[in-house]
């Protein structure tokens, strides 16, 4: 007992002291400004002339800060301006790295092109970069999502998509409009057959009419020599790359019986290498992406829903469509 | 006709209480269907075109509804396998 009451003597003690120091300096910090405002301005009188008084000299302090904000506008507006591409005729590969990568090693060219970015987009082409090795595929939807995974959160939307466009502008990256709201994007990478798989390629859109384009009219003959898939090939390999789409022309046998087999097994792998807190976040993507495209329908209706989701899978997966497994198997 | 659209309003707005308390993919299907029959009966009612508030309010829970399915535990899929 005795020693309990020898401790909150103590702790009475220091909190009195405690208390004092904040009483003493609350009465000293009021005295230290009065004090300096009055040296300030007995300085102040000493040098100027005397028609000087306090008030207009704040005043004039206050104004100068206005113009130079002025001037930041100015400056930052220019940049806006005009873009001219770093790199022409570069082909936009869909692909899918073979395995995860250890580090991020960006090759020489490409980081040649990069450092020509100005600071703003050449980080969000790092970012972008970073996020196709997390991925394994340097390809997908272009929103809010993106812009909180690559860690752009503090963009606002209108700020991102001004990065895409201009990125788009620079030729590194290439944006396609899905729907209204709908965007994908293709990040341009220098294909390696050692470490990629390729899956399609990007179609380039047509080209801005104020870019100056006399160089590129020159040059038929390259883009004509290499083997370039049909325009109906093309789009049908672009609709495969669409998540969600629906698979069509399952027939009810024992191969696509074994497809579904195939199917389920894969997305438990890749429920397992994604982790189940990134799963989540798939299946809210999936829910949310469904909701959109089919409506809120088929996001009730337990059996069209699971066929959905199912596809979104497929696609998020990369797992293989059913023709494609089936060419597979032979 | 205002007495109406107030009591429309009303079971829409026990939905969206009834979201928030919702922790099973069952419950939410329950929810999603009177979200619907809802829908449907409020559509039928102002058959001129939504008031601008109540279409809001429809379209408010329906977000919610989104999100509530996207943060419930993912749906099995291995009945639809079989």
């Amino acid at each position: 007992m005795g020693l309990i009451k020898n401790i909150g003597n103590a702790v009475k003690n220091e909190v009195r002291d405690y208390l004092l120091k904040i009483v003493e300096a609350e009465k000293e910090a009021p005295k230290q400004p009065e004090e300096n405002v009055q040296k300030n301005a007995e300085t102040k009188v000493e040098k100027s002339v005397p028609k000087v008084e306090e008030a207009p000299i704040i005043k004039d302090e206050k104004v100068q800060p206005e113009p130079v904000e002025e001037v930041e506008e100015v400056r930052e507006k220019p940049r806006k301006k005009e873009i001219y591409p770093i790199a022409n005729d570069l082909e936009f590969i869909r692909f899918s790295y073979k395995k995860n990568q250890d580090g991020v090693m960006i090759p020489k060219d490409l980081a040649e092109l990069i450092k020509m970015l100005p600071l703003e987009e050449y980080a969000c082409f790092v970012k972008l970069y970073c996020f196709a090795l997390e991925q394994r595929k340097n390809y997908g939807y272009w929103g809010g999502t993106l812009k909180r995974r690559i860690g752009l959160d503090q963009l606002t939307t209108a700020e991102f998509e001004e990065l895409g466009n201009n990125l788009m502008a620079y030729g590194l990256l290439l944006l396609e409009k899905l729907t209204e709201n709908q965007k994908t994007f293709v990040l341009y990478v220098p294909f390696d057959e050692d470490t990629m798989v390729k899956l399609s390629t990007a179609k380039q859109p047509a080209k801005q009419p104020e870019k100056p384009a006399p160089k590129k009219a020159e040059k038929p003959a390259p883009k004509a020599a290499k083997p370039k898939p049909e325009p109906e090939e093309e789009e049908t390999q672009h609709a495969e790359d669409i998540p969600g789409k629906p698979v069509e022309g399952m027939e009810n046998d024992e191969m696509y019986k074994s497809y579904k087999t195939f199917v389920s097994l894969e997305i438990d792998k890749a429920k397992m290498r994604v982790g189940r807190a990134n799963f989540d976040k798939i299946y809210m993507e999936a829910v949310k992406y469904i909701d959109k495209k089919y409506g809120f329908k088929v996001l009730s209706d337990s059996d069209k829903f699971k066929e959905y989701l199912t596809n979104y899978y497929i696609s998020a997966f990369d797992i293989p469509t059913f023709e494609n497994w089936k060419k597979s198997k032979g | 006709m205002l007495n109406d659209i107030k009591i429309l309003m009303k079971s829409l707005s026990d939905i969206d209480v009834r979201i928030m308390l919702c922790k099973s993919a069952f419950e939410w299907e329950l929810l999603a269907k009177k979200y619907n029959a809802l829908r449907d009966e409020i559509e039928a009612f102002c058959a001129s075109g939504l008031p601008e508030d109540v279409s809001s309010a429809l379209d408010k829970t329906r977000a919610s509804l989104v999100q509530k399915k996207g943060e419930l535990p993912p749906l099995d899929l291995s009945d639809f396998f079989k």
